[in-house]
Formats: structure tokens, C-alpha cells, sequence
């Protein structure tokens, strides 16, 4: 009997080793199942191809939330009140959105019929796609950071300096639409914060894109790169404008934000080794078909890679007509135009500019005959096809650059480097030199960065950061210094946003009303 | 005399002499005890000798017992749940075989714990069971229908009459918060508990894997049993009970053991049921020209403008009643529903020995719905064998094949919005005909759809005693489904363009367990068992689906050809992998039988958790005292058994998935002409998941009387659930919709009841069994995520919204209360400060409006006035039974009830709103059938106090809303007791089965779905979601009249 029991002992424990030692190790491998039909975050971020599809997707967030509607349009170049509806065109009660967005009247533009099923601009207001980018970027840059298998070092860099750029990029964008906003660059942020001041915000972006800008490359062997993916180019820009940016609301220290922009100018138009250049106005349609060498950073789409973006997502959508846009019969004139008067004041009759030919047609006229063919090249469409011509976004460009380095510099009282600058872009244009006798060298940059970059969603911001639109003399419709102050220069947020994040607030001059 | 002297004196000599030798003599018994029905031997049954009478010895594991006795005493065999057996000894014997006759009580059963069977009396879990002769009165597609109040604290609602659907089953009370959908249609994440079939754990859930509301391709492998087949059900409520099973345990296990044979003679048994199922009460409506006279009358009272009166002149339907197109009076319902003619067949045989029997089992069962187009049919075939050659090995094999073939309509199964909406259109119109025939009615009658589940489960199981004491024992199984699902939907249905949809599903699990028990008493009162296991479970399945829409012709269903914009699928659907690997331990000591404790340990690792969190661990331990054993209580002796039970154990389930904890990314599109694969934003990983802990309390007083006269069992549980997963809304700012996470926590106590009476002596002709049982459960939420600030109200679309608040019970109502109808215009509040009366939406109330509690007493009533309120989850459930029986005569009455609930009679809702629009959007087809409403409390005149406000004023819909659905006017009390079914049942006498060549006839007759006894107003209060939200687009569960018999040969 002991002895049967010694055996059963030994023959219990035996079994119990065998449990204990074969079976946890196997048991791991054997529950260790990687799902075959979706990407879970075990089986993700394995490969350079896996990075790059992240980044990828980085850039097509952004770039669908900007031609999910009319954005570029509605948020940079509409609201001061210098475009209208042509009366009678194609859809005209819908395309008058354009007047009431040119007083500053967001609400209407955002809720009222008739406009609100075509324009849908409540979807501006929601900001949710920026931060999807931003955790995107986060979420990339701790992946990087973690390891990836078979990623050299140098291509890890140049991807993290790519996606705090886009983080960066991103700020920036809402900075300008929102005002101040929710900060944060930690992967998988979760927990709601408040809104920070806006000026802090650009300050932390101007910080981290210049620890990252040199993991960037001046541009890319690559040429469907060029442009199109963030070079230390772009940081530059981004760096740049933020500056600037920050130098309108953060008076104490406009000085330093416009040393800052210069030092950051100077490296980018000096240092690049030829990376960029200003293409002959004759070349334009290569500019704007996109990955030129003109391009500092674009959103790039080609009807040869199937993109298709929204109709209503061009600016010029409605800024061209027949023989841009099809069917003749629907386009015989454009659907908006800018008035003559404001046309007139930036491109004066009788003085020369190649630009008033190449990128405008009947730029006076003052009705639909307006057109600007400057976002006509490249046209695929013919009979009856409804399609805007295969143009890209483009963001920052040399010229953009060039002007902000001019304006930063007349703004430090250093007009004889900025002069130059400045008669660099009426050059390619073909235009009369700027004069220092002239007088008004601030006033003629902010009207040169406007002929150098109407539609290219730039007005609204450059009136908002130098204070111009409080005045008749820069813009039509112009806001009032207590509207100004409330936040009328803001679009208004999204009322979800108060959801789940007890300090939240949103845009009060949009909740309260427009005041007086 | 002398002789007769003489003889008496020789009488008393042998007598004393017998006696002394008989105090001499000694001699020695061996042989067995085995079940005189199973012919299996048991171990532990105690032989009694003396007077007093005292144990003298136990018999081992295989029944043997070897004692020695004195001839001429009486030896009784003991076990507990049996008769005592009793032996005059009259000499040595070698081969006794006693065969005990089991008891008739509940209390002494042998139970299966952890895949091993053991006897009730030394377990301490709570568990019960239910005879398969329990489940034979009434043919139905899902046995689980049939345990509805029958096992105290297993709550089902049969809430759908759709035919092969499950109903919603809840043990101990509600374990998940997860709730689906919104407004009518809410749905509550199926919490079903573990089944294991002959010692193979089901999913039982198959069907609803594609969503809670959408009826998935597939059938549940319950629907794929016969009930003939099945010997027993064992529901396993509390943790100790469970935590063997693991963490799939977490609701509770229901063990179904099917039949095996045991008869030295082969046993053929046929049995047939045909079943006349019919259509509740249908819907009153007004037909013909009442319709029309009610509708202008309606219009002619309320109109407010001179345009509602021309408007009628525009609205043939209402003006033309001389034309015959308008000039009818169908009733729509009787389009869609009828009353059906069904039957089941089942032939079983088994036979066999204790060394190798058989069994097998071929059923057909065929039920046509109650609505036109739906139905259910099965075929099954169960086989199982069992080999046991000598006392150390056992090996059986089963095989069972089913084919479930369900018919659904257009409709998912137990939602037919078709139907739903058809079945009310307007019965002026004239009935359904080519020409005239509403794309819906075509729809529900001519949408051809078939799912089909074809499954086959085979396992074997082997058993071998290498030791005395030690068996090694191993099961191997695997279960294959293919699930095909297909719907063709003809042109006129689908806006002129017919259309093909083909799903196509198969799974697969393979299953294996291996265990090694030990088994031994030492000094005759130490018993030990101590049990190690491990399984795996490897989980695969597979879909696909298709949909071809504009096929060319109605006639022509395929193959298909090819038409890429307007037809979609084809790829692979569904694709999931599941891996499954456990081990557990468990050890069990008990003293005399007396004292009884009871340990288990399982580790269960899941595919789904994530390499870091892998395994979760279930613990549990239980005390028995079985006082009736102890010395003091044999003064006691109307008390046959009595113990006292507590255990505690966890069931801790991974909640997690690779998604939640790695997070997900999305092939996206391209962009720059490259791939993009970007991080899906639904839910924001969390590394940090930890499973679901049910930990659970039970206290159990089981009381067997009176010579098993009376059973008594109580049971009182606690039980906490925590971390339950919840989706936490986030912040936009996030990016990110939601974070799982597991900051929610719910607390379920309640008490069981079950108490079962014979009260009839056994002497009598009569026998008369009566049951009754109860189950309290209060549910109260204890936590949600910080953020919610302790509550978090999901908002409904038609505004019926749930509210989760912690401190009350889990999923409460929140809508505005409604305190009556305004009798007159002065009963409406005025505002003393603006001086206008109370108001919503613009307009003012006035007599005959709503009379809705002004919350925050702004003089509005908007979205501000809502209030928590109701409970959607019953209090109490149970059920009763009664069984009288006189030679082979008998009647068998089973009923269950469901009290304190509250239930929102949107049925009701949707029947007053039926008159908000006299004229109908579409001239031509007019309105709603409209509906009497003489039998409504409803205000009709200034002064009239009434429970519902006036319905007849259409030009009040749009913004008084009368009958809006978010208001308490519909939450009414649920409670309901229901006769599930009465059954006659007679046996032939054996003269006369055996003159006609059979050895037993029996033949009954059953009605099903008897009555319901309910204060509800609403046409049926079991037929609700599990939210308590009477849904008029459901399917209604019949009445069923059946008559069926059995032939034994």
C-alpha cells in the first residue's frame, strides 16, 4: 500500500513537472494568433513599407479634411468680402455663401439654406480629423521611436522629422482657423485637456520643428517626393509662418518672432543647394500641377494615380468657366468673381505684370467673365464631363517664402535686404522693380503677397496676423477692433467638442452672436 | 396436543439454537452495488448491521464490498438518493449484485463537476437539475425554451415566436452593460451561459455573432438537439460550480447529458407530435367604410383650416367611395398571418450491456411560422456507444449530425418590419394583386430565404484506471458547421430590379481534454479526490457573402452574371481564429461524508487577450456540512438529508481583443500614389485591459423531508461583477471615438427558491408532484468611468433613452413623466411671469394635450424634462409545476411568472399614432388602417379625466407629440404569470400495446403558450427586448395545440 501510494506520488508529480515546464512555453506559441484579416497592432509597424503606408495615411487625413468641402476657399480667401456670386450663373442662390462668408457671417454660411446641402462648412468647424493626424503623427513618432525592424537610422530620422512636421503643420492650421487649442505630442493621448493659448501653442510647435527640421532633407532624388513630402524646406516655411503668426498676437515679443522668421528665411533661401527655385511664369501650370521645384510643401493629386477629390474642394471651382470648365452649356461664366475694385487696386490698369495675363482673364470685368486660368492648367475634362482641372494644393511655396522673409525683414527696419526679396518675385512676374522712393514698402509687400498668392489660401490669415482687416483700406468688410478681440476672426468649433471634455470652451463670439 | 407440544418446543429449540449459532456464525458477503437503472456500480454506498444499526463497511469505486455478517441479521445497503436496500443473510455469498432503486429526490443526485461526475452530496456548489422527462411535453425547435421557470434564478424570456430562434437567457441577474442600437430596437448584448453537450463546450451564440440585432446566417447548435434525446440538464449557478468551466463560465454553464443505452433488451421508441400552431389575437381595425367615415369624421372635427377640407377632395381613398379600387375592406393581417399544421418525429433505439451499449437517435421536426414565409425544420441523427470491457477502461464514442433549415422571410427572424408595416396599410385598398401589389407585401410573401446550418459533432472519450484510484481520462472532439444563407428578392420587392444575396460561412472547433483523477478513502471516513486537467480549444470559421442585384429576370436566379456598380461582396466576410488552452486542478476532501471542501484552480490562456495579459485565473472554494449525518440529529427523523453549503469562486474572462489592446489600422486609400494604412480611430488602444471578474458569494440550505416528501432548497448569492468592459466616450480632441476600458462595475444579490412537495402517500393510486420556485435579483451598478460623473445616459433615437446611474439598477428608463391629460384649458399651468401657458415646441397645451411634468418649471417642456425612471430588468422570476397522475393517467401543468418590471407598450404608442394622419402621403394608398379605439381611457370632450390624451386631433402630432414614445405614459408594470403548457398524457394498459405488438403506447395531448395572466395592456409582455421595449415589428409566439404519442417496442 505505501509503496502503491509512493509510486502514485511520483506518478502525480511527474505529470505535474511535465505541465508545469512543456506546456506554459508551447502554450504561449500556441495562443499567439495573428489575425489575417485586419492590421492589429501586433502585426503593424513590422517593415519600412509599414512606416511608409503610416505616413502615407498622415497625408491623406490632412489632405482629405481640407478638400472634404470649399476649405481652402472659405478659410483663407472669402471672408474679408472681396469675392461675390455672379448673379444668374449656374446655381447662383448656393454659390452666394461666397457674400456671406465675405461678412463675416458664419453662422449663416454654416446653417443657412440655400447653401448649407451643397457647402456642408459645419464640417470646418470639426476639428476631429486635425487631431486624428496628430495622433497619427504621435502614435508613428513613438512607434519610431520603439524600433522598427530593418528601418535604417537615417530613414527613421528623416520619418520622424516627417511626421512632427505634419504635427506641427497641423497645429498651426487650427491655430489659424480656431485660435487657441488643445496641445499635446504623446501617443495614444486619451485623457480631454483644455484649450491653451494659442500663442504657447505656436511657440512648443516652433520649438519641436526646429529640433526635427534637419532630420529632413532638402528635397527628395525622387521627384514624385518633390514637394509633395516634408523637406527641412518646409520646415522652414512652417517655422516661418508660425513666427510671424505668433509676432500679430504676441506684441511683447514681436521683435524676436521676426529675428526668428529671418534667421529661419535666411537658411532656407540661402542654404537649400539649389533645391528650389522660382519656375518662369511661362512654366506655371508646372507649379501647379505640383512636385516642382518651386514647391516648398503641396497636397499632390493626379486624375493618372484615380485621385478625386471632391468638386467643390478647388479653389477655383467657381473662379473659372468655360473653356476650363464643362459643359459649356453650365459654365458659360464663372460662378464667383472678385469685384473690379479690389482687382484693380492690386494689379493697377496701366502697369505691367505678366501675371494679370497668365493667371487672370477679363480680371476687370467685374462679373462672370472673370476667370482665373492661374488654377486652369492641366485640364482633362472635355463635353459633358463635370471636372475641375487636375491641379494640386499647393501650401508653401518660394515665393510665399520669399515674400514672409520680405516682410519679416521691412518689419525690422532692414529694407535694403528686403527689397531685393521682394523685386525677386516681381521679377518672375515680369513686373516694375518696387522703389524705395516709393514709400510703403510693409503696405506693398502685404499687396505684393497678395497678387503673388491670391487663391492660395493665404488673405485672411496675413490680414488677420498684421491687423489689417480692422481697417476699410485692406479689406471690404472689414471686423471692428471689440468683434476682433472677441475671436470674430475665428471659425466657430464644433459644439461636440464640449463632449467628454468638462474644459472645454468653445469660440464665444460665435455662441454669444456677432455683437455689433 | 402433545404434539402440537412438542412441535412448539422444537419450534423454540431450533429457534435458539438457530439463534446461537447464528451469534456463532459468521459469514462472509461479497459482491456489488450497482444503479438498478444505469447498471453502474456505486462507490461509497454504506452496509448497515446491528441494533442499533452501524456502518460495517463502504463499497470501493466499482461498488465492490466485502463483509463479514451474521447469518440470520439483516445487512441494508445505504446510499444516499436510493432506497435502502435490505438483506437477509442467510449464508456466505461471493456475487451478490444489489441493485439500489433510486430515490425519488432531487437532493442525491450524481452531478458532473468539472467534467467528472460526482455525487450531489458531496458537492458544494449550487446547481440544478432538470430530467429530460421534464422537457417531453411540448415539440419546440430550442430546448432552452422549455427550462423557462423551471430552474430557480435561470431567467428566459421567449420573446420571440420567430421558429428556431433563441429568446434571451440570463442567470443570476444581468452581467453586461453592453447594450446595441437605440430607441425600440435596443438590444442588450446576449449574455448566454457555456453549454457543454455530452462533455463538449457549445458557443451557443453562433447565430448572434454578426451583431445583437441582426439575426446572423446560422442556426445555434441548441436548435440542433431533439429533446427526445436528451437524459438530463444540469444549470450550474455559482462560482465554485462554474469556475471549472473558466473563464467562458462567467454566466453560469448548462450541461446537457444526452441519452445512453442501457437495456439488456434493444429498445425502439417512436414518438410523434403533430402541432396546430396559431396567431395570437391579431390587431382590431375598423374595415372598409367605417374606415373611411372614421377618417372624414376625424378631419371634419379637427380640421383647422378650410385646406383640410379640400384636401379631402384631392384624397380619392377618403372621396371616391363610389369607385370599386377604394371601395373594399381587406384585412391586411390575415395577408401575413395564419395558422399552421406541423409535426416531429423521433425514433430512438439503444440497448446494451454494462460492457457495451448503444444508442441512437433520428428526429425530423418541422414548424411553420405563424407568419407567412418563415419556418423552421431539422433532421438529426445522434449516435453514441460506449465500451467498457473490464472495470479499468471505458471508451465512448458519439456522433451526431443535424440539419436546421430556417426560413426568414424578409424579415431578420424576429424583427419583420415588412410584415410589421404592411400588415396596417389601409383596408380600403384593394387586396394584394399583381398590379396592385405594394412592393412589401411582395416582399414578406415572395422573398424566397433560406439559412441552412448543417453540423456535425463527433467526439470519443476514453477513460483507464492505470492505478487503483488513478484514471487517466481523455476527450477529444471536433464540431463543424457550415452556415449558408440565401435570399433571392424579386423584382416587384426591390424597386424593379431583383436581387441575389449568397452567404456562405463554415467553422470549426477542435477540442481536447485530458484529465487525471484520484480517487481514495483512507480509515473509511477520509475521502479524497483530487483532479488535473488541461484542454485546448482551437477555434476556426470562415465567411463569404455575395449580392448580385439586377439579375435579368424573376425567373432566373442564377448563375450569376456580372454587373460591378450595382452589386457588392465577394470577398471573404468574416474571418476569425480563436485559440483556447487551459489548466485546472481541483481537490476535494470530505470526513465521513459529513464535512465536504472543495478547491479548484483553473489558468485559462485566450488567442484574444494579448501576449502580455495571457492568462487569467479562476479560483474557487466550497464548505458543505451535510448536518443530517451528525449523531444529534437522529432524533431528527423526519429529516432525510440536510446541508448547509457556502463557496466562493471568481470567473475572471478576458474582455479584451487583439483590436483593444494593440488597436487596429485601416487599409486606407492611396495618396500620392502609394498605400496608405492608417490607425483606425474607433477605439483608442488600451494596453492596460484587465478581464472581467465575476466574483460570486453563495449560501445554500438544501432540506430533503419526509421521506423525500419535501425538497427544500434556498440560495442566497452575491455577486460582483467588475471590470467590465466599456467603451468610454472620449473628448474629439482625442481623435479617437472611444476608449475600452474597465471602470464599470455591477453588484447582483438575490435569493433562489425552490420547494417541491409529494404530498400523497405512496401508497395511494394518486400521485401528485407540485414545484414551485422564485428567484429575487436586484442589480445595481456600482461604478462607470470617472468622466460620466456616475452617469452616463445613452440617448435614443424616437427618445426612449437608457440611463446608467450609479447606485440604482443598472439600465433604468429616462423620459419625461407624464402625469395625465389636461382635462380643460385652465388645468394648463400658466407662467406668472410671461403670463403664457406652458408650451412645447411653439405651441401652447390645451385640454385634451399630455399633462408632462415641467421639471425644471421653465413653463417648456423640451429635452430638460427628462427623468430616470422605471426598470427595465425583472425583480422576480420563477416558475410552477404541477403533475397529477392516476395509474396511466396524468396531467402535467407547468406555468412561469415574471413580476417587476417595467415594460414601455410601444405597441400601444404606434396604435394611437396610427390616427395622427387621416389623408396619408401618398393620395392614392391613403393612411394606416385605423384602429377602434372605444376600449382606450382616452379624453374626448373638456371635463373628460383620462388616462390618454385625444388622438383624434391630427393637426397635434407634429408638435404636441401626444403620443410621443419618450414619455411614462407607456411604462407599465410587466409583470405576467404565464401556463406555459397543460398536458394529458395516457399509457395504454400492456394488454393492450402488447395485443397490437408493441410493449407500451402512449399517447398526449398539450396546449402551449396557454394563457397569460398579465396587468399589461399591450398584446404580450414577454414578447419585449431585453430592455423591456415592446416592439410591434416582432414576431408573436404562438399557441400551439398538440397531440403526440410514443411507442415503445
Amino acid at each position: 500500500m505505501h509503496m502503491k501510494m509512493k509510486l502514485i506520488h511520483k506518478c502525480i508529480s511527474a505529470v505535474l513537472l511535465l505541465i508545469c515546464i512543456v506546456l506554459p512555453s508551447g502554450c504561449k506559441k500556441y495562443l499567439d494568433i495573428k489575425p489575417l484579416d485586419q492590421l492589429t497592432g501586433n502585426n503593424f509597424f513590422k517593415s519600412k513599407e509599414d512606416v511608409e503606408a503610416s505616413m502615407t495615411s498622415i497625408y491623406l487625413k490632412f489632405f482629405q479634411k481640407i478638400s472634404e468641402t470649399w476649405v481652402i476657399g472659405a478659410v483663407g480667401e472669402s471672408r474679408s468680402g472681396e469675392a461675390f456670386a455672379v448673379i444668374n450663373s449656374n446655381s447662383y442662390s448656393t454659390r452666394k455663401v461666397v457674400e456671406v462668408l465675405g461678412q463675416n457671417n458664419m453662422n449663416s454660411a454654416i446653417n443657412d439654406q440655400p447653401w448649407h446641402d451643397t457647402y456642408h462648412f459645419e464640417q470646418i468647424t470639426n476639428w476631429t480629423a486635425y487631431y486624428q493626424v496628430i495622433q497619427s503623427a504621435n502614435i508613428l513618432i513613438s512607434k519610431l521611436n520603439e524600433g522598427i525592424p530593418n528601418l535604417s537610422e537615417a530613414d527613421k530620422n528623416r520619418y520622424i522629422g516627417e511626421a512632427v512636421f505634419m504635427r506641427c503643420f497641423t497645429y498651426f492650421w487650427m491655430v489659424r482657423l480656431y485660435g487657441d487649442v488643445v496641445y499635446y505630442t504623446k501617443a495614444y493621448q486619451s485623457e480631454p485637456l483644455p484649450r491653451e493659448n494659442m500663442v504657447s501653442v505656436m511657440n512648443k510647435c516652433i520649438a519641436d520643428m526646429k529640433q526635427y527640421k534637419d532630420n529632413l532633407p532638402w528635397t527628395y532624388n525622387d521627384p514624385s517626393r518633390r514637394g509633395v513630402r516634408a523637406n527641412r524646406g518646409s520646415a522652414l516655411a512652417l517655422i516661418m509662418h508660425m513666427n510671424m503668426w505668433n509676432a500679430g498676437f504676441d506684441a511683447g515679443h514681436t521683435t524676436a518672432y521676426y529675428e526668428d522668421a529671418v534667421k529661419s528665411g535666411q537658411e532656407l533661401l540661402t542654404q537649400n543647394g539649389n533645391a528650389f527655385r522660382l519656375l518662369p511664369i511661362e512654366n506655371w501650370a508646372e507649379v501647379i500641377k505640383g512636385r516642382s521645384e518651386e514647391s516648398l510643401f503641396e497636397f499632390y493629386q493626379s486624375v493618372n494615380y484615380g485621385d478625386n477629390t471632391s468638386p467643390l474642394a478647388p479653389f477655383a471651382d467657381t473662379f473659372l468657366h468655360y473653356p476650363y470648365k464643362f459643359p459649356a452649356s453650365a459654365y458659360q461664366t464663372s460662378l464667383m468673381a472678385f469685384k473690379s475694385i479690389y482687382m484693380t487696386k492690386l494689379f493697377p490698369v496701366d502697369e505691367a505684370d505678366k501675371r494679370k495675363d497668365v493667371w487672370y482673364a477679363d480680371i476687370y470685368s467685374n462679373d462672370g467673365h472673370f476667370m482665373m486660368p492661374k488654377f486652369a492648367g492641366n485640364i482633362y475634362a472635355s463635353g459633358n464631363q463635370d471636372k475641375n482641372p487636375d491641379n494640386s494644393y499647393l501650401i508653401f511655396r518660394l515665393a510665399d517664402a520669399i515674400l514672409l522673409q520680405a516682410e519679416a525683414l521691412a518689419e525690422l527696419g532692414r529694407d535694403a535686404e528686403a527689397i531685393p526679396l521682394l523685386n525677386q518675385v516681381r521679377a518672375r512676374a515680369g513686373a516694375v522693380p518696387y522703389n524705395a522712393v516709393q514709400g510703403g514698402l510693409k503696405d506693398f509687400i502685404f499687396l505684393e503677397r497678395r497678387r503673388e498668392l491670391q487663391g492660395e489660401g493665404h488673405t485672411w490669415f496675413d490680414l488677420v496676423r498684421t491687423k489689417r482687416i480692422l481697417s476699410q483700406q485692406w479689406a471690404s468688410h472689414p471686423l471692428t477692433v471689440e468683434q476682433f478681440n472677441r475671436g470674430a476672426w475665428t471659425w466657430p468649433i464644433d459644439k461636440n467638442s464640449l463632449n467628454d471634455n468638462p474644459g472645454m470652451t468653445l469660440n464665444q463670439y460665435w455662441v454669444s452672436g456677432a455683437g455689433i | 396436543m402433545k404434539i402440537k407440544l412438542i412441535l412448539k418446543v422444537l419450534v423454540c429449540i431450533l429457534f435458539l439454537s438457530s439463534n446461537l449459532n447464528a451469534q456463532n456464525l459468521k459469514v462472509i458477503l461479497k459482491g456489488r452495488v450497482i444503479d438498478e437503472g444505469t447498471k453502474q456500480p456505486i462507490p461509497m454506498a454504506s452496509l448497515f448491521a446491528g441494533t442499533p444499526p452501524k456502518a460495517i463497511t463502504f463499497t470501493d469505486e466499482n461498488g465492490h464490498f466485502s463483509a463479514a455478517a451474521v447469518v440470520g441479521t439483516t445487512v441494508t445497503f445505504r446510499y444516499l438518493g436510493y432506497q435502502p436496500y435490505k438483506l437477509k443473510i442467510t449464508g456466505a455469498q461471493e456475487n451478490l449484485v444489489i441493485k439500489l432503486k433510486e430515490l425519488d429526490n432531487s437532493m442525491d443526485e450524481v452531478v458532473i463537476r468539472g467534467y467528472v461526475a460526482r455525487s450531489k452530496e458531496v458537492t458544494t456548489g449550487s446547481s440544478f437539475s432538470v430530467k429530460g422527462s421534464e422537457v417531453q411535453d411540448v415539440p419546440v425547435a430550442n430546448v432552452e425554451q422549455l427550462l423557462q421557470g423551471k430552474v430557480p434564478g435561470l431567467n428566459i424570456q421567449n420573446n420571440t415566436g420567430a421558429p428556431g430562434f433563441r429568446g434571451t437567457v440570463q442567470l443570476r441577474g444581468l452581467a453586461t452593460l453592453a447594450v446595441s442600437n437605440s430607441g425600440t430596437e435596443t438590444f442588450l448584448q446576449p449574455t448566454s451561459p457555456l453549454y457543454v453537450i455530452d462533455g463538449i463546450p457549445i458557443d451557443a451564440d453562433k447565430a448572434s455573432e454578426m451583431g445583437f440585432n441582426l439575426q446572423g446566417p446560422g442556426i445555434s447548435p441548441l436548435s440542433l438537439i431533439p429533446q427526445e434525446d436528451i437524459e438530463n440538464i444540469e444549470v450550474l449557478k455559482d462560482a465554485q460550480a462554474t469556475a471549472l468551466y473558466g473563464s467562458r463560465a462567467a454566466y453560469g454553464v448548462i450541461i446537457i447529458t444526452t441519452k445512453r443505452g442501457h437495456s439488456q433488451i434493444p429498445r425502439i421508441r417512436y414518438t410523434s407530435n403533430f402541432f396546430v400552431s396559431t396567431p395570437p389575437a391579431l390587431r382590431q381595425t375598423l374595415g372598409g367604410n367605417e374606415e373611411r367615415a372614421l377618417k372624414l369624421q376625424q378631419i371634419y372635427g379637427n380640421a383647422v383650416s378650410f385646406q383640410d377640407i379640400i384636401r379631402i377632395s384631392q384624397t380619392p381613398i377618403l372621396s371616391d367611395s363610389l369607385n370599386s379600387y377604394y371601395n373594399n375592406s381587406t384585412n391586411w393581417q390575415s395577408i401575413f398571418y395564419r395558422t399552421t399544421y406541423n409535426q416531429t418525429h423521433n425514433l430512438a433505439i439503444d440497448g446494451g450491456d454494462e460492457k457495451f451499449n448503444y444508442k441512437s437517435n433520428v428526429g425530423y421536426f418541422l414548424s411553420n411560422g405563424i407568419l407567412k414565409n418563415t419556418g423552421f425544420s431539422r433532421y438529426t441523427l445522434n449516435m453514441n456507444a460506449e465500451l467498457r470491457p473490464n472495470d479499468r477502461f471505458r471508451f465512448t464514442a458519439f456522433l451526431s449530425g443535424g440539419v436546421g433549415k430556417q426560413q426568414k422571410g424578409d424579415g431578420l427572424g424576429f424583427l419583420q418590419y415588412g410584415v410589421a408595416d404592411n400588415a396596417q396599410a389601409s383596408s380600403l385598398l384593394p387586396g394584394p394583386s399583381f398590379y396592385q401589389s405594394s412592393g412589401g407585401v411582395v416582399s414578406a410573401l415572395q422573398t424566397l430565404n433560406s439559412n441552412a446550418t448543417r453540423n456535425i459533432r463527433t467526439s470519443i472519450d476514453g477513460e483507464y484506471m492505470f492505478l487503483p484510484g488513478v484514471k487517466l481520462a481523455s476527450t477529444f472532439s471536433y464540431n463543424y458547421s457550415s452556415d449558408i444563407e440565401d435570399t433571392f428578392t424579386p423584382a416587384a420587392a426591390n424597386q424593379q430590379f431583383s436581387q441575389v444575396y449568397g452567404f456562405n460561412g463554415r467553422s470549426s472547433a477542435l477540442y481536447n481534454r485530458n484529465m487525471i483523477n484520484y480517487n481514495a478513502t483512507f480509515n473509511k471516513k477520509h475521502s479524497i479526490y483530487v483532479s488535473i486537467a488541461n484542454d485546448i480549444n482551437d477555434q476556426r470559421g470562415q465567411s463569404s457573402s455575395i449580392r448580385q442585384a439586377r439579375t435579368p429576370n424573376d425567373q432566373f436566379q442564377g448563375p450569376l452574371g456580372f454587373d460591378a456598380s450595382n452589386s457588392a461582396g465577394g470577398g471573404v466576410l468574416g474571418y476569425n481564429r480563436g485559440r483556447l488552452a487551459s489548466f485546472w486542478g481541483a481537490a476535494s476532501y470530505d470526513f465521513m461524508r459529513k464535512y465536504v471542501i472543495d478547491l479548484s484552480y483553473r489558468i485559462d490562456g485566450t488567442s484574444s487577450s494579448g501576449l502580455n495579459n495571457l492568462y487569467s485565473k479562476n479560483p474557487s472554494i466550497g464548505l458543505r456540512w451535510n448536518f443530517n449525518k451528525e449523531n444529534w440529529m437522529s432524533a431528527f427523523d423526519w429529516l432525510n438529508t440536510g446541508s448547509l453549503r457556502v463557496s466562493w469562486g471568481k470567473n475572471i474572462t478576458p474582455t479584451a481583443s487583439l483590436t483593444s489592446i494593440y488597436g487596429k489600422y485601416n487599409i486606407g486609400g492611396n495618396y500620392n500614389n502609394q498605400q496608405s494604412i492608417g490607425v483606425d480611430f474607433g477605439s483608442i488602444p488600451n494596453p492596460d485591459l484587465i478581464p472581467k471578474t465575476r466574483e460570486m458569494y453563495n449560501f445554500g440550505l438544501d432540506l430533503s423531508m419526509f421521506n423525500g416528501k419535501v425538497d427544500l432548497n434556498v440560495d442566497a448569492y452575491y455577486s460582483d461583477i467588475r471590470n467590465e468592459l466599456y467603451n468610454r466616450n472620449l473628448s474629439n480632441t482625442t481623435g479617437f471615438g472611444n476608449l475600452p476600458s474597465n471602470e464599470t462595475g455591477m453588484v447582483n444579490y438575490g435569493y433562489e427558491l425552490y420547494f417541491a412537495v409529494r404530498p400523497l402517500s405512496n401508497a395511494s393510486k394518486f400521485k401528485l408532484n407540485l414545484s414551485f420556485n422564485a428567484a429575487w435579483n436586484n442589480n445595481i451598478l456600482t461604478r462607470l468611468p470617472v468622466g460620466y460623473n456616475g452617469q452616463n445616459i445613452l440617448f435614443a433615437d424616437n427618445g426612449q433613452n437608457t440611463i446608467l446611474r450609479v447606485g440604482r439598477n443598472t439600465l433604468s428608463n429616462y423620459l419625461l413623466v407624464n402625469q395625465g391629460v389636461y382635462s380643460v384649458n385652465k388645468d394648463v399651468p400658466v407662467d406668472p411671469v410671461t403670463g403664457l401657458r406652458y408650451q412645447t415646441n411653439g405651441k401652447f397645451y390645451q385640454a385634451g394635450d399630455p399633462r408632462i411634468k415641467d421639471v425644471n418649471g421653465d413653463y417648456i417642456m423640451d429635452k430638460n424634462d427628462y427623468q430616470i425612471t422605471g426598470n427595465s430588468q425583472p425583480l422576480l422570476t420563477g416558475g410552477m409545476s404541477a403533475s397529477l397522475s392516476y395509474k396511466s393517467l396524468g396531467i402535467n401543468i407547468y406555468a412561469s411568472y415574471t413580476a417587476k418590471r417595467t415594460i414601455l407598450n410601444n405597441a400601444l404608442a404606434s396604435r394611437l399614432s396610427i390616427m395622427n394622419d387621416p389623408f396619408g402621403s401618398d393620395p392614392l394608398k391613403g393612411s394606416k388602417a385605423v384602429v377602434a379605439l372605444p376600449d382606450i381611457d382616452m379624453w374626448r370632450a373638456p371635463g373628460d379625466v383620462a388616462k390618454y390624451p385625444y388622438a383624434y386631433d391630427y393637426t397635434r402630432y407634429a408638435t404636441i407629440q401626444p403620443f410621443r414614445y419618450d414619455q411614462t405614459l407607456w411604462e407599465e408594470d410587466g409583470t405576467y404569470l404565464k401556463i406555459n403548457n397543460v398536458t394529458v398524457f395516457y399509457s395504454f394498459p400492456k394488454k393492450i400495446s402488447q395485443r397490437l405488438g408493441v410493449s407500451n403506447i402512449r399517447v398526449q395531448a398539450s396546449v402551449s403558450n396557454v394563457i397569460t395572466f398579465s396587468p399589461y395592456s399591450g398584446p404580450n409582455p414577454e414578447n419585449v427586448t431585453a430592455l423591456g421595449r415592446d416592439l410591434s415589428a416582432g414576431y408573436p409566439n404562438s399557441r400551439d395545440y398538440i397531440f403526440g404519442f410514443n411507442l415503445d417496442f
